[in-house]
């Protein structure tokens, strides 16, 4: 029962966030110059062209922005806080982890739990001005958003096991910088951050299928801008949930490797 | 707090760490790449002692002693090769989770406090991840500040506490959740005098107050002196030496030195049996233990002024320091 009584975890990041103001002020003027740029960037681009890529200029800025607010609800920030799993190895601390009665995996989930609510905040505060400016398009209709909030949501799920295996890495190699950057640059151009995947080739599409990082923003935000039509929501949505049992067997079965490590080791 | 007789009990703890060895030189290195030597690290071997509900164990040693192995052990961190470990009643690898409820640690300067938020926050944390209720923790707090005075700075963000500060918070955290067996491991290093006095005090009224069983490792032998009544050395990951100060002060503490100032400086000086002279400069003697019939301090002060004519003497004996200088050498020997 100790899972229920330790929610305070997961205000660990958002209650570090507001006691560093300038760090607020940091991520709020890099959202603003980010959405500046890639607007910029995609009307410039649909400046000679009407549809491409399945995309018009309006649902191709409107994927794009959103992806620069959803890239905020998980920030892949190691360092701020000293929570980390990659610090906890590095300094010792990974001890105090197994040394309390509340099971390292479920201060894990509760501690990214927060996280990524807190990550919302922005995301939704960035959308409803962005929604406000003209800036993204509003889902086509209500069923639409419907589908784009569950497929959101399993996104970020499955977002949350990718980055747990990550710092599961750090068990065993104790630094994961090097598989931290690989996996940024994977996530951002497989998930679609960079730019929609509709404009890859198609083995470069093929592929990515069989990766997890498309569910985590590719399929919600064509699910929103209407790229995936409704008919095929179900298909993807399935899709996403495997991953997300998939992912979750595999991280369970690291938890597992990496306690044995620890109790091995003394940390 | 349950009381139980004996607190902590070890029975034949055995711990062995497999590493890999780095062979010297470029070749070595792809040797070891290709071929990794495995050798075995006795950390701890065959270790027994308890320690009784309500007492305080300074479990001393050298640098790589096995001390740390041990706390680990003992806390659930790390599991035995063999023996056997219990800790209020649990097998502390076996039921981590429990014995977690049971019992508190410090690790050095490794802090388990959350470096962004304000001490008080993470406290707040741990009182729900240990689900003490608020007017119980309320209380406790206020304990705690009453000696350790944390309410002059658990506003601050842990980040920006001094070593002092952080230590005593994470003495506190420690103890929230008012676990009888509290582990600390080399608590008050790098800690100024006056934070390390403070830090003691608390100890003691924990242990004779609250009736918590601890065990320490540390370096400090004034921290031993006064908070410690009995003590393990280990060394090489052997139990050396089990008793109280008493007993370890009788065995190795008999590095006394008797300095005297005699009337003829030019006086042949051949030391009473039992003693060594040691330094010999015009009328400044001093005389030292010597063989298995070694005078005690208050014989030799005895023997030298019966044996020579003297204008002062004065006697130095050996701290507690000393003593377990020599208890290391002398469990190094073994």
């Amino acid at each position: 029962m100790a899972v229920l009584h330790a929610w305070r975890a997961a205000r660990v990041t958002p209650l570090g966030e507001l006691n560093a103001p300038p760090r607020m002020t940091a991520v709020a003027l890099r959202l603003a110059v980010q959405v500046v740029l890639v607007w910029s960037l995609w009307r410039g681009l649909y400046a000679q062209t009407g549809t491409t890529a399945g995309l018009s200029r309006d649902q191709a800025v409107t994927y794009a922005v959103l992806a620069v607010l959803a890239s905020r609800l998980r920030e892949l920030d190691q360092y701020a806080g000293r929570d980390t799993v990659l610090q906890h190895m590095h300094f010792g601390t990974i001890v105090y982890w197994y040394l309390r009665p509340l099971p390292p995996q479920r201060y894990y989930a509760l501690r990214a739990a927060g996280e990524q609510l807190y990550g919302l905040a922005w995301a939704l505060t960035g959308y409803v001005i962005c929604l406000a400016a003209g800036v993204v398009e509003p889902p086509a209709s209500a069923a639409a958003a419907g589908v784009f909030v569950v497929s959101m949501l399993l996104g970020q799920w499955v977002l949350y096991y990718v980055m747990l295996v990550l710092d599961q890495l750090c068990f065993w190699t104790v630094r994961n910088t090097a598989a931290m950057l690989i996996l940024m640059f994977a996530q951002n151009l497989l998930s679609g951050v960079y730019a929609p995947l509709w404009f890859f080739p198609d083995w470069f599409v093929t592929m990515s299928a069989f990766l997890p990082f498309q569910a985590t923003l590719s399929v919600p935000l064509s699910l929103y801008v209407g790229r995936i039509p409704l008919s095929d929501a179900g298909f993807q949505l399935s899709v996403q949930a495997a991953w997300v049992v998939v992912l979750a067997l595999f991280t369970r079965l690291l938890w597992r490797r990496a306690a044995r490590r620890v109790i091995s080791q003394g940390g | 707090m349950g009381q139980l007789s004996v607190a902590i009990e070890v029975r034949g703890l055995s711990r062995t760490f497999h590493t890999t060895v780095r062979r010297p030189g470029f070749t070595g290195a792809v040797r070891s790449l290709v071929n990794p030597e495995r050798v075995a690290k006795h950390a701890v071997s065959d270790i027994t002692f308890d320690v009784a509900a309500g007492e305080l164990l300074a479990l001393l040693g050298p640098n790589g002693a096995g001390k740390s192995t041990t706390i680990k052990i003992l806390t659930g961190i790390l599991t035995p090769t063999s023996g056997e470990a219990r800790v209020a009643g649990v097998v502390p690898y076996r039921e981590r989770e429990r014995n977690a409820r049971n019992v508190g640690a410090v690790f050095g300067q490794r802090t388990q406090l959350w470096w962004d938020l304000p001490v008080r926050e993470s406290f707040a944390i741990l009182r729900d991840i240990y689900e003490v209720p608020k007017a119980e923790h309320a209380a406790r707090l206020k304990e705690f500040d009453d000696i350790l005075e944390l309410s002059s700075f658990w506003d601050t963000r842990v980040r920006h506490l001094s070593l002092g500060q952080r230590v005593r918070s994470d003495l506190a955290a420690a103890l929230l959740h008012d676990p009888p067996v509290v582990f600390l491991d080399e608590p008050t290093i790098g800690m100024d005098v006056v934070v390390k006095e403070q830090v003691r005090e608390f100890l003691r009224h924990q242990v004779e107050q609250r009736g918590r069983t601890v065990l320490l490792t540390t370096h400090d032998m004034t921290e031993v002196e006064r908070l410690a009544e009995r003590v393990v050395l280990v060394n090489h990951g052997r139990l050396m030496l089990d008793g109280s100060l008493d007993e370890i002060r009788r065995k190795f503490g008999s590095t006394w030195q008797v300095r005297a100032t005699l009337a003829d400086p030019h006086a042949e000086v051949v030391p009473p049996p039992g003693t060594a002279l040691l330094r010999h400069a015009g009328a400044q003697v001093v005389f030292g233990p010597a063989g298995p019939a070694a005078l005690t301090v208050q014989q030799a002060l005895k023997a030298v002024i019966e044996r020579f004519e003297v204008t002062d003497i004065a006697l130095d004996e050996a701290d507690l320091e000393d003593v377990m200088r020599a208890a290391y050498a002398h469990a190094g020997e073994i």
